[in-house]
């Protein structure tokens, strides 16, 4: 039995409204996406896992390294539109990187831009 | 954010600029040449056909409605532009298409040395799209990343560079 495990890729994506959506529905809405575009088969061996991302508007989700492309391509034709603003190949990383981003400056120009609208 | 997802330059609409327009990484669309666009690097963009002349630098087109005229239309050195906020809302075979179609123009573009440009059509923060995923997409469209960037750096520099002859 070979003992490596496969790679995997771990992905900080910022979403809006999270009023609207709680992690585990926009996660279900991702995993639809890519079932859609590539098929179950390709979904159940990108292994996509939702983890606690523990700061606002930010879903963490693994996916294994072979399919990051195509989890990738299903993020950018998903509605509710999510944005990458990290990808890292360990959370302890991914958490650190996304620590380092201003999100909070990234809230405010979104809360501005839509009192703009109005 | 350009940093965040990876962007050296983004490109903002004029309706939407505000201060700003001032930096280094930001790149104007506008209608025709107005005054802004002394001091600015800007880009001149159009999404009809019909109006479409030679100071026209980027043309907006729909995969889906409208690329059968663009082999006669498109001239060198034009860039034509898709965006992938319209493919967002698509079903799913529908996106299928949309990649057919997207495939093809980069074939036009390529015969009639045009520039092809990827866009994410975005009017929100939350539409942006990172450049490691304008990679995966470009892949799946069958273009090498690599190429493209490079391409698309070399079409900026030259349409800059145009526009400050002009002025002179």
């Amino acid at each position: 039995m070979l003992k490596h495990r496969e790679k995997r890729r771990y992905v900080a994506i910022f979403y809006a409204e999270p009023h609207l959506y709680k992690p585990v529905q926009l996660h279900e809405i991702i995993v639809r996406r890519f079932k859609e575009l590539f098929g179950v088969l390709y979904c159940e061996l990108a292994m996509l896992r939702l983890y606690d991302s523990e700061f606002g508007n930010t879903l963490f989700i693994g996916c294994k390294l072979k399919y990051l492309d195509n989890f990738l391509f299903s993020l950018s034709m998903t509605q509710p539109p999510v944005t990458v603003i990290s990808l890292s190949g360990t959370l302890k990383k991914l958490r650190k990187n996304v620590s380092r981003l201003n999100l909070e400056t990234l809230k405010t120009i979104e809360t501005e831009y839509k009192k703009g609208m109005r | 954010m350009s940093k965040i997802l990876g962007l050296d330059m983004v490109g903002i609409d004029s309706n939407y600029a505000t201060d700003s327009i001032h930096r280094e990484d930001v790149i104007l669309r506008l209608d025709g040449k107005n005054s802004i666009a002394d001091y600015c690097p800007y880009l001149i963009v159009s999404d009809n056909m019909k109006t479409l002349d030679a100071k026209t630098d980027l043309f907006m087109i729909d995969p889906l409605q409208s690329k059968d005229g663009i082999k006669r239309k498109a001239k060198r050195g034009l860039g034509i532009e898709i965006s992938i906020s319209s493919a967002r809302k698509l079903e799913a075979h529908m996106i299928g298409r949309w990649m057919r179609h997207a495939k093809y123009i980069h074939e036009v573009c390529n015969s009639n040395k045009c520039q092809f440009i990827l866009s994410s059509g975005a009017y929100s923060i939350q539409e942006m799209v990172s450049a490691r995923t304008i990679e995966s997409i470009l892949k799946f469209i069958g273009i090498s990343a690599t190429n493209y960037w490079e391409e698309l750096s070399e079409w900026l520099e030259t349409k800059n560079k145009a526009k400050w002859i002009r002025q002179c």
